[in-house]
């Protein structure tokens, strides 16, 4: 489904992805993680091409994304993306937030859309926040919307950078049981994120990323119990202890 | 304090001052409009890609905001003839109010479309939005609501401004006022009446930009 090649990135100077190799299969839910810095928003951000890459190759769903002639708005529609700060359009309604897209990409009627859109949040528990705007919702709320907002293209792959580092405590279980149900639905899915709650319970594969570099990939009770490198072990200890 | 006003001057010239008034209206319409074009043409390129275009925007809208307007009025007035073209009055001060009006409406534009965070733009793209789907439906809507209140503001500022172009005897209410001066030495009358009326159409344009204000800010804050 996803498919790294040697994939290089620098901004400027600074070499932010080194010589990445990652194939992800469709149906598999893959959590990165790896101390701030390391690279791990900059990797999904590549699958939909939110950014450039100068070297190696990277195929999405057969598409080739170091291509300059891949129609990028075609691939990216087939793409759910979840940001960490959510960015819901303020001047919309959640359900207008959600149906934009079904309406203006996929091209489907009004109505249609909108009752898509009233499906995507009830899925997402949020039924009766429809006609509610952005800024009446609490984050967790405003992450859901965001994710049935990805749902509604019936995306291929779902991506989620750090879904959960904006939210305060108590509103963050209430995403992920989201994304645990839509893991368990078989979607594809990459996760940058720091729950390894969430990485134990649904994670195919964990993988450890550190200066750029892919350090470390396994199951996620192998990686957590038994890191095979001293710095994803330091990561772990860090992150399990506080 | 009026009673040596001559009112009955003030209604002698009044068909004069209505001309001079129509005229200040249209020059003041069709200038903004033309600013606006202008101004959005010039912001396009202030935020192009190509830096010899950026470049070439950013000359523009720096050497209009650093020189006054009556130099720029001047500059058109008496250069235009030795570049070889002979432009009346009248459009060499609509040409100067556009260029000078178009160089801060680029800079308001400007500052509408960058007060979008990037984040926005990025979730429009990462639903596969294009470029216009995602400035018709996320950039201007959220830009226009910081946008039109500065505008109607330049709007004022350039409806004002247009009292420069009698200096270059283009016939728009100041010139009225000079010439009931000139003719029959009463500037006190001639003046009050003028200012009366720039007043007026200031209180209509005042009026506009605060329902406009309460209208997009409202949108904003629910």
């Amino acid at each position: 489904m996803i498919k790294f090649k040697g994939v290089n990135k620098w901004f400027g100077k600074l070499h932010v992805l080194r010589d990445i190799d990652l194939h992800v299969s469709p149906g598999e839910v893959v959590v990165v993680c790896g101390p701030s810095g390391s690279g791990k928003s900059t990797l999904i951000r590549c699958i939909n091409r939110l950014e450039k890459f100068q070297k190696g190759e990277l195929f999405v769903d057969g598409t080739p994304l170091h291509d300059h002639s891949t129609n990028l708005t075609k691939l990216r529609a087939e793409i759910g993306f979840v940001f960490q700060q959510f960015h819901l359009y303020p001047h919309m309604t959640a359900l207008q937030n959600v149906a934009l897209a079904p309406i203006n990409v996929r091209k489907m009627k009004r109505a249609d859309a909108e009752a898509l859109a009233h499906e995507k949040l009830a899925r997402v528990g949020l039924a009766d926040k429809a006609d509610a705007h952005p800024t009446q919702l609490s984050g967790g709320q405003q992450q859901r919307v965001a994710i049935a907002r990805g749902l509604a293209m019936s995306p291929k792959i779902m991506l989620f950078d750090e879904p959960t580092s904006a939210l305060d405590p108590e509103m963050i279980g209430e995403v992920l049981d989201v994304m645990v149900k839509l893991a368990s639905e078989g979607m594809t899915m990459c996760v940058v994120t720091h729950e390894m709650g969430f990485a134990r319970q649904v994670a195919h594969r964990v993988i450890f990323m550190d200066e750029g570099s892919l350090v470390e990939t396994g199951k996620p009770h192998d990686f957590f119990a038994n890191p095979q490198t001293d710095r994803a072990a330091q990561f772990i200890s860090k992150i399990l202890t506080h | 304090m009026l009673e040596g006003f001559n009112f009955r001057v003030i209604w002698e010239y009044m068909p004069f001052f209505m001309e001079g008034l129509r005229n200040t209206f249209l020059i003041s319409i069709v200038s903004l409009f033309l600013a606006l074009i202008a101004g959005i043409i010039a912001c396009a390129c202030r935020l192009s890609p190509w830096r010899l275009v950026r470049g070439l925007s950013i000359a523009y809208i720096e050497s209009i905001r650093s020189t006054p307007l009556l130099v720029q009025i001047y500059f058109l007035y008496f250069g235009l003839p030795t570049l070889g073209l002979r432009v009346p009055e009248l459009q060499t001060g609509i040409i100067a109010l556009m260029l000078n009006s178009g160089a801060y409406i680029a800079e308001i534009v400007r500052a509408g479309m960058t007060s979008v965070p990037n984040g926005q733009i990025e979730a429009g793209i990462a639903s596969g939005l294009n470029y216009f789907q995602r400035m018709r439906f996320i950039i201007l809507p959220q830009a226009l609501g910081v946008t039109v209140p500065p505008l109607l503001g330049q709007a004022i500022v350039l409806f004002k401004d247009s009292a420069l172009l009698s200096l270059i005897s283009v016939m728009e209410l100041t010139r009225v006022g000079q010439t009931l001066t000139s003719e029959r030495f009463m500037p006190s009358e001639a003046f009050f009446t003028v200012a009366f009326l720039y007043l007026c159409i200031y209180f209509v344009l005042k009026s506009l930009a605060d329902w406009s204000q309460k209208k997009l800010i409202f949108r904003e804050a629910y």
